[in-house]
């Protein structure tokens, strides 16, 4: 799956915990350098926010009208 | 990889897990009055045994679960931490449960010191809680629907603590206040400010998560928090302002705002990806359904006010919005939290080889005791017409169910305890 955001997509909304998560870590060790992933979910993942601080990426989240959060994952 | 799964200071289990077996007794000793007391209870809203079922419900057992829920939820959804947490559970475990007995124990028995002694126990606890979740939540944007959500809530738990207070107190030192009008406020900021708003932003949330469904569409997530808390200041205003006819319009809106939450769930329900219906689905359709009834009738009371003087009037909302709506929606959510956060802390354990969570707390058991609930919510809405009839055996049936969800919830306890010292152990 591709989207205008990223060619990386983890869409993870039909998805039950720890399933987001995990393939979100997967997909980041896949990325090149300067690439970036995006993540689809109906909530904002805070506990995800809080290790990819700790391992030095940087994110940004938007909520579209359909109630899903894009969030860009990029190092 | 797998170091990362673990939540470094994700509070410890033994946090909410007392508030979520406690819970569960309130519901018992609810069943219990209402057994021991008989159809008296129902003669009338203001009945003493009624007061006090009302409260072991809804402080004993409803606030118990969301303020422990709170405390291991708050860095999950919002990011907020909050310090401390295993301190926090224990005084305001402590303090909710000794102040429901108190309040309850207090209208029973019609004792001023004792409903003076809840008043002040709960109003310290509570307000201890709103203390270090607000310093939690200082500075946290809204970046989600469910974050300012909980903001308000938590402003909504003020006023609906300072009202019981001063409730409370009214009752205590018989000072002269309009009760009634008091009474009905007290329940709006308790059920829409506070629960209601609570609940659609865990919703928005554990919905999708658990059910599978559709995410909630945005605009309306962010507007329902504001819409609620704005009518529930209106309502505030027109009692003060003792304008009776503003009261019932804004009653009939909050009533509205309501079930516009509740259809929207149910057709975000008929769109899940999951097939089966496990307990979880089915406790949230017993509640939406019993909800959207229970909204209904004031709805209909303000088009048309000779309805609220039906004397079974108060009684039906009161069953099908705490019973059958809050109730079944906690209990939905305790029978995927606490497997979870079973699971969770062993695989954490364990190093990824924690049991499956099904084994943990079986779907069988849970759908039994859904059938228990849902038949006290049936028996204690015939024994609104028929009491001399059924409001014993509505109250075993509760008593059956509340027991139910502690014997459930204790054997994944149990399990989760075994299996942990068969990991030290080997």
């Amino acid at each position: 799956m591709t989207h205008p955001k990223s060619q990386h997509v983890v869409d993870a909304r039909y998805m039950e915990p720890p399933e987001p998560f995990v393939q979100t870590m997967e997909m980041l060790d896949t990325l090149k350098p300067g690439e970036k992933m995006l993540l689809l979910l109906f909530r904002e993942p805070h506990p995800l926010y809080k290790v990819l601080r700790q391992n030095g990426y940087t994110y940004e989240s938007e909520l579209v009208p359909d109630g899903t959060f894009e969030i860009l994952i990029w190092r | 990889m797998q170091a990362l799964l673990s939540f470094d200071k994700a509070p410890p289990f033994a946090a909410p897990l007392r508030f979520f077996l406690t819970a569960p007794l309130f519901v018992l000793m609810t069943g219990v009055l209402l057994m021991a007391v008989g159809p008296d209870m129902f003669a009338s809203r203001w009945s003493p045994g009624l007061l006090a079922a009302t409260h072991l419900i809804t402080v004993g057992f409803m606030l118990q679960v969301m303020l422990g829920a709170l405390i291991q939820i708050l860095p999950v959804v919002a990011g907020a931490n909050l310090r401390h947490p295993l301190a926090v559970a224990r005084w305001l475990h402590g303090g909710l449960s000794t102040g429901a007995l108190l309040l309850a124990a207090g209208f029973l028995f019609g004792q001023p010191a004792l409903l003076g002694g809840a008043a002040l126990i709960l109003g310290a606890s509570i307000a201890g809680f709103l203390a270090v979740s607000g310093q939690a939540l200082y500075g946290v944007p809204s970046t989600s629907p469910t974050i300012r959500g909980l903001k308000f809530a938590l402003f909504g738990l003020t006023g609906a603590v300072a009202l019981g207070i001063v409730l409370a107190l009214a009752l205590a030192r018989g000072w002269a206040l309009p009760l009634p009008a008091l009474t009905d406020l007290h329940a709006a900021w308790a059920l829409g400010g506070w629960g209601g708003i609570l609940l659609a932003a865990m919703a928005y949330v554990v919905v999708p998560m658990f059910q599978l469904t559709p995410g909630y569409p945005a605009r309306p997530s962010w507007w329902l928090p504001r819409v609620m808390l704005a009518l529930v200041l209106a309502w505030t205003l027109a009692v003060l302002l003792e304008w009776t006819l503003a009261i019932r319009l804004v009653q009939g809106l909050t009533a509205l705002a309501g079930i516009a939450f509740a259809v929207l769930t149910l057709r975000l329900q008929r769109q899940r990806r999951r097939a089966r219906a496990d307990a979880t689905y089915r406790y949230w359709q017993l509640g939406l359904y019993s909800a959207i009834f229970g909204l209904f009738l004031p709805l209909t009371a303000t088009a048309w006010p000779p309805l609220a003087e039906w004397p079974g009037f108060s009684l039906a909302v009161g069953i099908l919005l705490l019973v059958g709506g809050f109730i079944s929606f906690i209990v939905g959510m305790l029978y995927k939290i606490v497997p979870f956060l079973a699971w969770l802390h062993l695989q954490n354990a364990c190093g990824g080889q924690a049991p499956n969570m099904n084994r943990l707390l079986p779907e069988l058991a849970m759908q039994r005791q859904m059938k228990a609930h849902a038949v006290a919510v049936a028996l204690l809405l015939a024994a609104v017409v028929w009491p001399e009839w059924l409001l014993r055996p509505a109250g075993a049936a509760l008593a059956l169910a509340g027991g139910w969800l502690f014997y459930n919830l204790w054997g994944a306890v149990g399990r989760y305890r075994r299996h942990l010292a068969q990991k030290v152990s080997a």
